[in-house]
Order: structure tokens, then C-alpha cells, then sequence
């Protein structure tokens, strides 16, 4: 199964054989590119580029193309400021009476795809479905009709709400119309996914949801059924008390932000026939944490929402300084299977056990060179067997040349995450001689094993004279 | 005699024809310029609460906030002329390359509400303006809003500004979607407040009002 299948079988609400992975590389894909993010937004030659690397390093089953909710609105005359870390800013709204020109819908530039950086999306698109559409499903971001309205009347849109509600009713009519125009472009150009992107919709009650925003997203999402693609709803932001009316759009998935518990959704969506989408912490985590954070944080959605119509994805587009490495350890959580275990052994152990009591043996003063292998279990997991039984080879090959103590220590007990937690050792399995890490993951060859040992029992000698 | 419950009651609706009328009214009936204000504030408080509690949302509270404002025009050379004094001055502004307002904007108009003199900075505001308008004004108050993670470490640059400043006696108070209490606590900041209603309370609790 390919990981587009995968992550399609999950929008569709199927079980997956393993969790379908989504990762938002919006302006982030400027940084694997070493480009600042007004430069990438407006390069399709960049955005191709960082997009296959995002690829190589985190093994998606899903990419959006761009994620950049002020594309329609520039075509629509709002002006913007670029940032290098950030997607642009809106910073005019003409429709607005208190903070611009107080334009009609009547005053705006026609909108049409052939404007803007739309092209730029297209060509990005194509090319990206040429290198890697055959196994990554290719998503598509719209800006939802809310969202692209509050860019258009800015904060007059809220008081317009109570005001004169038709005039914000006509401005959501356009702004679906346009919704449907971008979906079916990029339908066109090969997108699998379009996800109507709207957290402005975090700010309204759910009376005005229903009425505000709810008969025109579905009419987006309609336009999109008609097609093959699937579609999607984001809302990034505390939207908790939108979620039954978010549960009962027209669309295939729900994907929500950080401040939403997976398995809420999931109980909202699942019997609504829809899959659901999230959400890892893009703060606290995914830039300012480290590898271990991430692989938790990945375990615990992936424990919360369970196997079947769920995709593991950021609870919003991915800040620009993520660190790769933090992604690429959420990327292994997915994958494998056995590294997804051993995280769960260990790192849920390591947070609330300091291990005062578990000290490390005065390895330079012990007459034998001391072996640790650090295992899931060698009896149970595969890698663990072949890389205790390196060590054992070792020392029989060895004989009686050196004296050699060897210690296995499962993960599976205290000790063993003791153990592993006071050897530093950074994966599993790992072979520590003396107290050094020397070989983690790989299973080394017999004769380096030796190698180290013959290496360590010098050094002992050396210590001695 | 008139009963100021309307006033606040159409405050809190965000009622804005009704809260300036009533407010001139109360007004041409002699009413102290201090009691009309009350009867807003215990308004703004009400929505204020609600909005904390999740039972209203920014619409409903921009409404009110406007309907605050209008009212304030109307009352507030009275108000002057009655000796009235705000209770504290507080510099606001959303900071360096962040250029979102609406939680600035809530948060400056529920101060205002409050009988805080704001000074709004408006948005993408450096460290360096935000120093100058705390002296400038003599605040005793900053608040300091970010929408986005990008902009987190702004809030770091412009507490480290005022600090070197040994503005001591001036107390800062972060808010914004990705900001929590323990990043408030990393950067050295006073005070976190998770939505504008809560910035209220935690203003008047630095400023030891309440």
C-alpha cells in the first residue's frame, strides 16, 4: 500500500495499517530550501524544491502544495506585507467602513485563477504530482468564504453580524462562488485533497456558524463531491464549540488544532461518517521541544485517536523554524511499528522517574570490559535478537582473551529504562561497552564489536600501568 | 428616577443607539457622571464574564465594547469636569512583525472599560516604542499581544527592553493564541491572560486594584 493509499483509506474512514501522516509544510518548506518565505510563497521553482525535500526527510503520505490563506484575497485588491518566517499579512481591507475604503462587492478587481500567485500554485502543483503524486496524496488549501470575508470587510465583519447581516450573507455568497472556482482549478491541476482552510470561524458561536458559514462551505464541499477529490475542513484555533456544527458539513475529514482532544472529534465525526485530522503541538513541541518530545507527542495522538479514519497531522501550517529533526522523529513513530513501542515503553517512564537509585557500575575500575545491551525485549522483537546475539558472538570470539560481563537490559522493566536513561543511550536496540554508546539501531558486524571490546580492555590496561 | 439597569443592560447587548441615549439622558437628569460610568462598567463585566465562560464570543463582545465607546464619548467631559480620574495608564500594542489586532483591540477596549487610560500602540510595534510610550505616559501597565508562534520571541525582545530600562514599577502582561502561563513565565513577564475578559482581572490584580 502506497502512503497516498494509506492516507486516502483513512479519509474515506477506513482502518489503516498505520497512521496516515500529514505534515503542513507551508512556509517550512522555505526553510529546507534555505529560502525566506516571501521568496518561496512566489516561486513555484522553490516550492517544488522544498516540497521534495520535505518529502525525503519526513516521508509523508500527504503534502499541501501551498498554505497561504491570502492568496484570494490579494487578487481581490487586499494589500499584503511579506515576512521571511511567516505567510503574508492582510493588512488592508477595502470593504471595510472603519479601517478602509468602504468598497461594494460590485468595486473589487474581478476575480479569476488566472491571477495572483494562483499560477504559481498550479505549475507547483503539476510539477510536484509529476515527481511524487503516484505515493503522496497532493492537498490543495483554499482560504474558507469566513476567513477570505473577514479579509475583505476586516473587523466590520462582526458588528456587520448584528448590523446588516444580509450585507455579510452576500459577501459569503461571493466568497463561496470564488471557494468553488479555486477547488475545481485545483481538481483540475491533480489535487487528491481540497481542504477549506477557516479559523475565523474559531471566533463566532455555533447559532452564527449555522448561519453564517455552514450553507457556504457546504457549497464548496458539494462542488468538490461532484469531482473525485475528497475534501477536508481546518479550523486551527480553539474551535470546541463549533465542532457538532463542523461534524455535519458536507465533507470527507475535520482537521483541528492542538487545543481540541483527538478523541472528542473523533467521537463527533465518526458516527457523522467522516475522519478527522491533528493534532500536534506546533509551539510547545514541534519548534520548542526536542526528538523525544515530538515521538511522544506523536504517540499520544496516535493512542487518542486510534487506527481507523485518522490522520496524524500538525494542529496548524508548520512555523517556519521547525526543526527537521523533530518531524523526521514523528515520521518514524509512523512507520515503525516496533520504534512506536519502544517510545511508549520508555519515554513515559523517563518523564516521571528520576532513577536515583539505578547507578551506572565505576566502569574503568572493573577488571572485566562490561557489555549493556539495551533491548525492546530480544526474545520478542526481531532487531533486539540480532544485535544481543552480535554481542554474544563477540564474545565467544573472544574467548578467554578478555574478560567480558554481559547485561542485557529490557525496556520492558524499570531497570532497563533506567539503565537506558543513565547510558544515554539514544535508540533501541544499542550496545554500550564501558559505559559508551557504541553501536545504536544497526546491528554491527561481529568482528567491530570485537573491535571495541579489544579497544576498551586496552584502555583498562593502560589505566592500570 | 431613572434607572441606570437599562444603560447597562444595553451596553451589554451592544445595543449602541439605546447605550448613548440613555447615557444622555442619565446625564440630563443630573445623574453623577461616576454612577453612569458604573452602570457601563458592571455592563462591560457581565459580557466580560460571559465571554470568559465561553457563552459569547468576539462578535458580541465588539458590539458591546462599541457600544462602551459611544456612550464614553458622550459621558467623558462630564466625567472630566467631576474630577474623575483613570485608575492607571496602560501601554498596549501587538508586537514586532505580528500586525493581528482583534485580541488587541478587545483587550484595550474591556481596559478601557475598566477605567484604565489605554494608549494604544497599534500593531507591529517594537521594543523600542513600547519603552518610549511607557515613559511618554508614566504607565504602570503593558500589554502585549502575538498571534503568531513567529512573533513569540518579540515578546521576549521587548520585556528584555523594558526591564533594561528598570522600568520597575511597570508590570507586563502577555496574551495571544500561541502564548501560555509557562512561556510567560520563561520570557520573565508579570502575568499570561488566555482571553480579553481575563486580562481585566489580571490587570487590576498587577496594578493590586482589586
Amino acid at each position: 500500500m502506497t502512503g497516498k493509499e494509506i492516507l486516502m483509506c483513512a479519509l474515506r474512514g477506513e482502518a489503516t495499517p498505520r497512521p496516515a501522516w500529514l505534515p503542513y509544510v507551508g512556509v517550512h518548506g522555505g526553510k529546507l530550501v534555505d529560502a525566506p518565505a516571501d521568496k518561496y510563497l512566489q516561486s513555484s521553482d522553490l516550492i517544488v524544491k522544498g516540497l521534495l525535500r520535505a518529502n525525503e526527510l519526513y516521508r509523508p503520505d500527504g503534502l499541501p502544495i501551498m498554505f497561504d490563506l491570502q492568496m484570494e484575497a490579494e487578487v481581490l485588491g487586499c494589500q499584503l506585507k511579506w515576512a521571511e518566517k511567516t505567510p503574508p499579512a492582510v493588512v488592508t481591507h477595502p470593504m471595510s467602513l472603519m479601517e478602509g475604503d468602504g468598497k461594494t462587492l460590485a468595486d473589487l478587481p474581478e476575480f479569476c485563477v488566472t491571477k495572483g500567485r494562483f499560477p504559481i500554485a498550479f505549475e507547483a502543483l503539476d510539477r510536484v504530482k509529476q515527481e511524487i503524486g503516484e505515493d503522496v496524496a497532493l492537498y490543495s488549501l483554499l482560504t474558507g468564504p469566513f476567513t477570505l470575508a473577514l479579509h475583505l470587510l476586516g473587523n466590520d465583519i462582526f458588528m456587520n453580524m448584528y448590523d446588516n447581516p444580509q450585507s455579510v450573507l452576500d459577501v459569503m455568497d461571493f466568497c463561496a462562488d470564488i471557494g468553488c472556482q479555486v477547488a475545481k482549478s485545483y481538481i483540475e491541476h491533480g489535487a487528491d485533497v481540497v481542504a477549506v482552510v477557516d479559523p475565523m470561524t474559531s471566533q463566532i458561536s455555533s447559532e452564527h456558524f449555522d448561519e453564517f458559514v455552514t450553507p457556504y462551505v457546504n457549497r464548496i464541499f458539494d462542488c468538490i463531491a461532484s469531482t473525485k477529490a475528497m475534501s477536508s475542513m481546518f479550523v486551527c484555533g480553539d474551535a470546541t464549540r463549533n465542532l457538532e456544527v463542523m461534524a455535519a458539513l458536507h465533507c470527507n475529514n475535520i482537521a483541528i488544532d492542538e487545543q481540541i482532544p483527538l478523541d472528542k472529534i473523533r467521537d463527533l465525526v465518526l458516527p457523522a461518517n467522516k475522519s478527522f485530522g491533528g493534532n500536534l503541538k506546533l509551539t510547545t513541541v514541534l519548534l520548542m521541544g526536542d526528538e523525544e518530545d515530538a515521538k511522544l507527542n506523536a504517540i499520544e495522538c496516535i493512542d487518542s485517536a486510534g487506527d481507523q479514519s485518522f490522520v496524524l497531522a500538525p494542529g496548524c501550517d508548520l512555523p517556519y523554524d521547525v526543526k527537521p529533526e523533530n518531524l523526521s522523529a514523528v515520521a518514524t513513530m509512523v512507520h515503525d511499528e516496533y520504534q512506536r513501542d519502544v517510545a511508549r515503553n520508555t519515554i513515559n517512564s523517563k518523564q516521571s522517574d528520576s532513577f536515583d537509585d539505578i547507578v551506572l557500575p565505576d566502569y574503568q575500575n572493573e577488571d572485566a570490559v562490561i557489555i549493556d545491551v539495551v533491548t525492546l525485549d530480544s526474545e520478542g522483537c526481531a532487531p533486539c535478537q540480532y544485535m544481543f546475539k552480535a554481542a554474544l558472538d563477540a564474545r565467544t570470539r573472544l574467548g578467554d582473551k578478555v574478560k567480558i560481563v554481559l547485561n542485557e537490559h529490557k525496556i520492558t522493566t524499570r531497570e532497563g529504562v533506567g539503565m537506558m536513561v543513565k547510558l544515554q543511550v539514544p535508540n533501541l536496540p544499542s550496545i554500550c561497552i564501558d559505559g559508551q554508546c557504541k553501536f545504536a539501531s544497526i546491528t554491527p558486524d561481529t568482528a567491530l564489536i570485537v573491535e571495541e571490546i579489544v579497544n576498551a580492555a586496552r584502555k583498562k590496561q593502560e589505566v592500570e600501568s | 428616577m431613572m434607572d441606570l439597569k437599562d444603560l447597562t443592560e444595553a451596553i451589554k447587548t451592544g445595543n449602541r443607539t439605546q447605550a448613548t441615549s440613555l447615557t444622555q439622558e442619565a446625564l440630563d437628569a443630573d445623574l453623577t457622571p461616576q454612577s453612569i460610568l458604573d452602570a457601563m462598567v458592571v455592563g462591560m463585566d457581565e459580557i466580560g464574564d460571559k465571554f470568559k465562560r465561553n457563552e459569547v464570543f468576539v462578535p458580541e463582545m465588539l458590539i458591546a465594547a462599541r457600544a462602551m465607546n459611544e456612550s464614553m464619548a458622550i459621558l467623558e467631559p462630564s466625567l472630566v469636569k467631576s474630577g474623575y480620574k483613570p485608575l492607571a495608564t496602560a501601554v498596549i500594542g501587538t508586537v514586532q512583525g505580528d500586525l493581528h489586532d482583534i485580541g488587541k483591540n478587545l483587550v484595550s477596549m474591556m481596559w478601557k472599560g475598566s477605567a484604565l487610560n489605554v494608549i494604544d500602540l497599534g500593531t507591529n510595534v517594537t521594543p523600542d516604542k513600547f519603552v518610549a510610550a511607557i515613559k511618554e505616559h508614566d504607565a504602570k501597565l503593558v500589554g502585549l499581544s502575538a498571534l503568531l508562534t513567529t512573533t513569540m520571541p518579540s515578546m521576549k525582545a521587548t520585556v528584555e527592553a523594558i526591564k533594561s530600562e528598570e522600568l520597575s514599577d511597570v508590570k507586563i502582561l502577555i496574551g495571544g493564541a500561541p502564548v501560555t502561563q509557562s512561556f510567560a513565565d520563561q520570557i520573565g513577564a508579570d502575568g499570561y491572560s488566555p482571553d480579553a475578559a481575563s486580562a481585566v482581572d489580571s490587570a487590576h490584580q498587577l496594578l493590586g486594584i482589586r
